[in-house]
């Protein structure tokens, strides 16, 4: 950009720079905040705090509901990964190499996860969840199991998406050639293919693991009094109040979530992703 | 490689049966279920009566919440599209390093949780907390504000989490607008300002109506910040769903209201959408 030395240009840099700012702060400053309240050593939130500790951070190990809910989240985030991968590796090779009737329909079906409302599809898997229980005396309402079905039903868009990314990019002669030189199909998925879109089924695990281990809206009804997912658990004590040990606990999800992440941009370039 | 229209739908189905069973299925249930009547006492009744419709539209209890949610969602998406510009004009500006920086930055509170971010909000929002610390540390007021349980800490708090969303919306169109069109107006005379808004805002209008559609359907949905910000008193409409389907055990009116905020959803999507579309058609 040409740089103007009036006084209305130099308004326009500043209200500019004034709006980045003030944007990012708006951004970044809950979770500064998160961070900064977890290494107060008051109890009670105090501004100026009297000093800095650790113990909060002792203290959330004590706390079973927040150390339960990050192992269920932990399971149910690798359960949901791994299960969605398995759904949207075969079909995205098909959504990517094949034109066929219906292959709109089907992309948009795959990627609805994401427009219906988290709290609306939260409701109806409750319910139906219940009425199945009702039917077949199965236990699936406020099981892991349950649970793991509605967060794999979130997983999905975002693999087809970066998981397809990929395969687009990826010349079918070389497979061609692998088939033609007397490989098997399997052999030239796993040993071809797979190699070569590899970035993008890395991506799309960490991507789905993220999405899962900090979902709430979902979650919130397919958790049980005893079986209870990390933000759950903070959603739950926020409600009651905030102190530094739900700050730690959070800390925690943003350290997850965070690492999650940094891997996923080794491979994937993240601002393509939304 | 995949020999047969056989072999391609083994492989498309498992994925595709997925969305069917645990979406689809669930959906039509929530819709049958949006019919029946509720009976105190006696849960859910069979019926066939648009009733809790009928109740939605004419009980305030629902409408001013609707009408909470659509000011919240207009006002959060306003100043969203206010902010975003800036932070995506200068995130494409910026040099390779300092935007992979700035990408992460945006993308960590996108994935967090919105209740982790309520937690910072309530440290600042806070009787004790940091805003009112600086505002009465600078002398701009004599005592504490009470900001927390009010519609200001829902709005900020709702701000904060569209705002990611519309950013990286806005930025990847940005990335593709050539910035030689913006220095051509501005070597043709036109100032900075005029040049973003004759050239860059009409060639970037698909992605501001992008990010404000994303931000105005994500306002409408939230849950967890008018829950945590808002206080008991404060409602919108997708803490309404949860209460009563969870706390009331009241399912055909939450299914009803679901409903309800989708189809009022998507209207006001297509109303907007298609005053844009011809307001920004007229001016061009």
């Amino acid at each position: 950009m040409v740089k103007g030395n009036s006084p209305s240009e130099l308004v326009g840099r500043i209200a500019f720079h004034a709006l980045v700012i003030g944007g990012f702060a708006v951004i970044v400053l809950p979770l500064v905040l998160v961070v900064w309240l977890s290494f107060v050593s008051d109890a009670i939130l105090t501004v100026p705090p009297d000093g800095y500790s650790f113990r909060w951070y002792a203290e959330m190990f004590r706390q079973p509901q927040f150390m339960d809910g990050f192992a269920t989240s932990l399971i149910v985030a690798l359960v949901a990964t791994l299960a969605g991968l398995a759904l949207t590796i075969p079909a995205s090779f098909v959504l990517a190499r094949m034109a066929f009737r219906g292959r709109d329909a089907i992309l948009h079906l795959l990627m609805s996860p994401l427009i219906v409302p988290a709290i609306v599809i939260g409701s109806a898997l409750y319910m139906m969840f219940v009425e199945v229980e009702i039917r077949t005396g199965l236990p699936i309402t406020g099981s892991v199991w349950g649970l793991a079905a509605g967060h794999v039903l979130l997983t999905i868009p975002w693999s087809i998406r970066l998981v397809s990314a990929n395969l687009v990019g990826v010349n079918p002669s070389v497979e061609e050639a692998a088939l033609s030189l007397g490989a098997t199909p399997l052999a030239t998925a796993l040993r071809i293919t797979l190699p070569i879109v590899w970035p993008g089924v890395v991506a799309a695990a960490l991507f789905s693991f993220v999405v899962s281990f900090g979902n709430l809206e979902v979650s919130l009804f397919l958790v049980s009094a005893g079986e209870t997912t990390l933000p759950i658990a903070v959603l739950q004590y926020l409600q009651w109040k905030i102190n530094p040990t739900v700050a730690a606990v959070s800390v925690l999800q943003i350290v997850v979530v965070g690492t999650g992440l940094l891997l996923t941009s080794r491979f994937v370039n993240l601002a393509r992703t939304v | 490689m995949i020999s047969s229209q056989k072999q391609a739908g083994a492989l498309i189905l498992p994925a595709t049966a997925m969305v069917v069973l645990f979406l689809c299925l669930p959906l039509v249930l929530l819709f049958r279920f949006s019919l029946n009547r509720f009976v105190p006492g006696e849960f859910m009744v069979e019926a066939l009566t648009l009733e809790n419709y009928a109740r939605f539209v004419s009980d305030p209890y629902y409408t001013s919440a609707l009408l909470t949610t659509v000011v919240m969602a207009i006002g959060v998406t306003a100043l969203c599209l206010v902010l975003t510009f800036p932070i995506a004009m200068y995130m494409k500006r910026a040099s390779a390093r300092t935007k992979s920086l700035l990408v992460l930055l945006v993308f960590l509170p996108l994935f967090v949780g919105n209740a982790v971010r309520a937690a910072g909000w309530m440290v600042a929002f806070g009787q004790q907390g940091v805003v009112n610390y600086v505002l009465v540390g600078l002398g701009i007021v004599d005592a504490p504000l009470t900001i927390m349980y009010s519609p200001t800490a829902v709005f900020f708090g709702i701000l904060s989490i569209n705002l990611p969303f519309a950013v990286l919306t806005l930025q990847s169109v940005l990335e593709g607008i050539d910035d030689n069109a913006s220095d051509a107006a501005m070597s043709l005379g036109a100032t900075p300002f005029e040049a973003w808004r004759l050239v860059v805002l009409p060639l970037a209008m698909p992605g501001v109506l992008a990010a404000g559609v994303l931000s105005f359907i994500l306002t409408m949905n939230a849950y967890a910040t008018p829950v945590l910000l808002g206080g008991p008193q404060f409602r919108m409409m997708a803490p309404i769903v949860a209460s009563e389907v969870l706390d009331q055990a009241n399912w055909p009116s939450g299914a009803a209201v679901s409903f309800s905020l989708m189809g009022t959803t998507l209207i006001l999507t297509i109303l907007i959408n298609g005053y844009v579309a011809r307001r920004y058609a007229y001016q061009r």
